[in-house]
């Protein structure tokens, strides 16, 4: 067998044109594991509040919170329904929540975007065990006071502690607190007290949704039979993950298509850079390789040698790129969400099946890329060694 | 025969190289102008809004609705030639689950007065007016849907419950690039009748066309200034605003889709580099000749930043001739019909088909520039000596 | 004046410093090369010969003592002034031809050309008439793998000759060639030298070549023994 050592010596002996095909693989998997990290973010940000046994209630037909819309007095109703877990004292635990979308100046940028307000009542964060209020304190119930997400902390005029900012025209509101919730889309709201958002924006008596804890996963077909079972009142049950799966759907698929499809071009073009480097480093060789074969070494181990030459040297882009795209954890990135039009901000997520997963993109990049001119090296006859 | 002539040929020595250098190089230019042509594409809802027209909506939300009298104020600001309005309507084809397209209900008789540049044929106009039920719907869908006029179709909305019945009065067109070939339009008074009592008579945002373009921003102001102490407050902003605002909610994919068009560039002159250097080290006796024979360190300089030039331009050619069937065609035609509110017109600009031909030139360029540094720094007895 | 010295080299050395070693490859050498004379320089492997046959073309410099070309002193020369003084006054010729592939004979004849202020056609007419010279006028057109060494290598001396220098060097212009192909570059050298009164210096290994020259420099670790 061909020493391993001879192709590594002979990667290390052309330095610039190893490090210009390195690189440029490097780049390719840096795009490629980028995209796939954001869309594993998108996907852990809006999927990460979601639990089976909770379940939501909206109109039907609305396919978000934001469109749903019925009558306060139905939240009793709902959560009266078979299924619905009970605290110590008799009560059901659930949550009927109106939301809105706000237009606010961006601090930085120039423009406005929208930010997602929740009017919650005050077992809201008693209902989300996740969620805490990591600086400042609980809004008091019934006040104008108000919770900002971690993420939109500082994004927005008065998005601090101590600082206020306004609902609408006279009707201003105090940030007490800042929220978080593991990194989920609760990060991205602003949580203010339920009926403070329905008499200041004009939305009395209404409700945007109900999320009911329930006995367990398996009590969901009850409930759901149960609260649907009303035509007149119209309501659509959904498991809060599968909610909250269809929510980050849009987003996630056109993030992953984005970045699959830059991906391809791009790894086009460090195979043609590769299959040039190998190229002209078989052409180079010429001699070298007559004189392996003239030595007695069959074509195929030839092959498997330029072949396994190829794969280091993309292995080792790979594991650049994937590096460099790791750094992007640092780097968070705002959006819009289709299915709220409010800005959700999301960071890169890499998972170990991401950065392997780009690893064999690279490994693939170079065996496709150096396979021709592997097979031109194998048929390299031993008379060149004569030349 | 030239110095240029010469460098051509000898780019097309080593064919199966070069045809791979090109190739490489007309694949990022072809990824540079697809990404380039989706940020143009994006501006052009804002590049080619109308200048006469103001759009004023709820100043909190998007979501909350005005009071249809708005609309008698806003037509006696002075300087308002006409006023439309708008509701949201979000409807979808059952049909066509899957399918977005937008679905406004308008004012029949003054819709038409102030998007001048959506185009009815006069007899659908007026078949329109007449029929309650009435839908006129942009050339792009109908098409995709198969819809013509005369048909009967059917919608839902997430926001208004129940189904919604429409006749077909007509298909409209475009005469502006801005404006969207996909959009849904029925009479409001249809939506507003089938509304429970407290939710009539609210609209989604009121359109002004103004006599002055140039006093947009100050009607703005004034229109908003006019509902300031009443119970809903208004944002108002020319048409080109609006669009920014709404479209500055996508400024991170775009900012990533810079980062992207940098990196492609750092690909293409990877590749480049690369070729060239290799080339240029399998001259080198050649080169130690040229230099023997009198030739200066800057002619060779000029040969090897000519033929990496000619790579340029043949990649940069190839490239674009691969951009127009595949961006504008296929994507293009994609994106129209099914993402026609984000990509009203898909098409490359001249400017982005030049920006792309300069940088493979200017890259090809930039990239011959250490190969080239280095032939200028052959000593001719070394070089003549070596064995390529 | 056909008498005159073309070429006077005086005290000529050549130091290489090779690892903090010092190699003398040339030292002290005298030689003198009369106009319309074609002399040949012989030597084993190492003696320094192409040594001195770039030093003198202008290739390379003396550690020390001078060399002079129609009375002027070339080791004086800068870099640039050298490379045009070669491009006035010096045709080469290689042992491996080093014609540029993609061009035809004619345009690789007419290639040092590029660099005067001829235009076109008088730039061709010239490289014609040195082709027919060399008696390849037929193959014009011709590409180099299209000929054969000894074509090549007449193409090659077509190219020298094309800007009318007064010196030819040549460095084993016969070692890729059959014995016959080398007699008739050998005839043509010979023919120059004589008819077109130029100065020829050919570096060869080849005692049969070096009798063809009027006179032949034996060069043995650094010293000429003529």
């Amino acid at each position: 067998m061909i020493p391993f050592r001879y192709n590594l010596r002979s990667i290390l002996a052309r330095k610039a044109t190893t490090a210009a095909t390195a690189f440029g693989i490097a780049l390719v998997v840096f795009v490629l594991a980028s995209a796939l990290m954001l869309s594993a973010g998108i996907k852990k940000t809006l999927g990460a509040s979601g639990r089976a046994d909770n379940a939501i209630v909206m109109r039907t037909g609305s396919d978000a919170e934001l469109n749903s819309s019925f009558d306060t007095t139905s939240v009793g109703l709902v959560l009266a329904a078979p299924g619905v877990k009970r605290d110590d004292k008799g009560a059901p635990i659930g949550v009927g929540e109106v939301v809105l979308v706000l237009a606010l100046e961006k601090l930085g940028d120039p423009g406005i975007t929208n930010v997602f307000l929740r009017g919650v009542p005050e077992t809201a964060l008693a209902f989300r065990p996740s969620a805490r209020v990591v600086s400042g304190r609980a809004p008091r119930p019934g006040s104008d006071e108000v919770l900002v997400g971690k993420r939109l902390r500082g994004r927005f005029k008065g998005f601090e502690v101590g600082q206020s900012f306004e609902l609408r025209k006279n009707r201003s509101v105090s940030v007490v607190g800042i929220l978080e919730d593991e990194g989920s889309s609760y990060e991205s709201e602003v949580w203010a007290d339920v009926d403070t958002v329905r008499t200041g924006l004009g939305r009395e008596g209404l409700v945007s949704s109900v999320r009911a804890r329930l006995e367990s996963p398996a009590k969901f077909d009850a409930f759901k039979a149960s609260v649907e079972s009303d035509k007149n009142l119209g309501f659509e049950v959904t498991r809060e993950t599968t909610f909250l799966e269809k929510q980050s759907e849009g987003v996630s698929i056109f993030v992953t298509a984005l970045g699959s499809v830059i991906a391809f071009f791009f790894s086009i073009g460090a195979m043609i850079g590769a299959m040039i480097t190998m190229y002209g480093s078989i052409a180079s060789r010429q001699r070298e390789i007559g004189t392996l074969r003239a030595l007695g070494f069959p074509r195929w181990q030839i092959l498997v040698a330029f072949l396994l030459e190829c794969s280091v040297l993309s292995l080792f882009g790979g594991a650049l790129g994937a590096a460099a795209a790791i750094a992007m954890r640092f780097v968070s990135f705002s959006m819009i969400n289709f299915t709220s039009w409010s800005e959700i901000v999301f960071t890169f997520e890499p998972t170990p099946a991401i950065l392997l997963m780009s690893l064999m993109f690279a490994l693939a990049m170079g065996v496709f890329g150096g396979l021709l001119p592997a097979i031109r090296a194998a048929r390299v006859s031993p008379i060149q060694a004569m030349r | 025969m030239t110095f240029l002539g010469l460098s051509a040929k000898n780019a097309l020595r080593n064919r199966f190289r070069t045809v791979l250098t090109v190739l490489g190089v007309a694949i990022a230019v072809l990824a540079f102008v697809m990404l380039r042509t989706v940020v143009w594409a994006y501006n052009v809802g804002v590049e080619a809004a109308a200048p006469d027209r103001i759009v004023t909506r709820h100043k909190v939300t998007f979501v909350m609705q005005l009071p249809k009298r708005y609309i008698d104020t806003i037509r006696q600001e002075p300087g308002v030639t006409v006023a439309t309005w708008a509701n949201w309507f979000g409807g979808k084809d059952p049909k066509h689950d899957r399918e977005f397209f937008s679905t406004l209900a308008v004012d029949p008789e003054t819709y038409f007065q102030v998007y001048t540049d959506v185009a009815v044929a006069p007899a659908d106009l007026a078949a329109f007016k007449e029929n309650r039920r009435g839908a006129i719907v942009g050339d792009v869908i109908a098409k995709k849907f198969g819809w013509k006029v005369g048909d009967k179709v059917s919608l839902k909305s997430p926001i208004f419950p129940g189904d919604w019945e429409f006749a077909i009065s007509g298909i409209y067109t475009a005469t502006r690039k801005s404006v969207d070939r996909s959009t849904f339009l029925f009479h409001w008074n249809y939506l507003n009748e089938g509304m429970a009592a407290r939710q009539r008579d609210q609209i989604g945002w009121v359109v002004a066309k103004v006599s002055n373009p140039a006093r947009t921003a100050d009607m703005s102001l004034a229109i908003d200034r006019k509902f300031d102490e009443r119970d809903t407050q208004t944002l108002s902003q020319s048409e080109g605003a609006f669009n920014a605002s709404f479209l500055g909610m996508f400024t991170a994919v775009l900012k990533a889709i810079d980062v992207v068009s940098i990196v492609i560039i750092g690909i293409m002159m990877l590749i480049l580099g690369n070729t060239i250097a290799m080339g240029a080290r399998e001259r080198t006796q050649e080169y130690g000749a040229l230099r023997a024979i009198g030739f200066l360190p800057r002619h060779l300089a000029v040969f090897v930043l000519g033929e990496s030039f000619t790579i340029g331009v043949l990649g940069g050619t190839v490239g674009l001739l691969l951009s127009y069937p595949i961006v504008q065609l296929g994507m293009g035609r994609f994106l129209e019909e099914n993402m026609g509110s984000f990509f009203p017109y898909f098409r490359i600009s001249p400017g982005n088909a030049l920006l792309a031909m300069l940088l493979a030139v200017g890259m090809s360029l930039v990239a011959a520039g250490i190969p080239a540094w280095n032939v200028t720094r052959l000593r001719v007895v070394d070089a003549l000596r070596r064995v390529a | 004046m056909s008498e005159s010295t073309m070429v006077r080299v005086r005290g000529l050395s050549k130091i290489y410093e090779r690892g903090g070693e010092q190699l003398k490859v040339l030292s002290g050498l005298d030689l003198d090369l009369a106009e319309g004379t074609f002399e040949a320089l012989m030597g084993p492997s190492g003696s320094g010969k192409s040594t001195l046959l770039n030093i003198i073309a202008g290739l390379d410099r003396p550690s020390s003592g001078t060399v002079e070309v129609k009375g002027e002193d070339i080791s004086r020369l800068s870099e640039s002034a050298l490379a045009t003084w070669r491009s006035r006054t010096l045709g080469f010729i290689f042992q491996s031809y080093n014609l540029m592939p993609v061009l035809t004979a004619l345009e690789n004849v007419e290639l040092p050309l590029l660099l005067t202020k001829l235009g076109g056609a008088e730039r061709k007419k010239r490289a014609e008439i040195a082709l027919r010279i060399v008696g390849l006028e037929q193959r014009m057109d011709h590409y180099p793998r299209q000929l054969s060494g000894g074509q090549e290598q007449r193409v090659a001396i077509a190219r020298a000759i094309v800007n009318d220098p007064a010196i030819i060097v040549a460095d084993e212009p016969t070692g890729d060639l059959d014995r016959q192909s080398a007699d008739d570059i050998l005839t043509l050298l010979e023919k120059l030298a004589k008819d077109m009164n130029k100065t020829i210096l050919m570096v060869t290994h080849d005692p049969v070549a070096a009798d063809r020259a009027t006179k032949v420099h034996r060069l043995d670790k650094g010293a000429l023994s003529s």
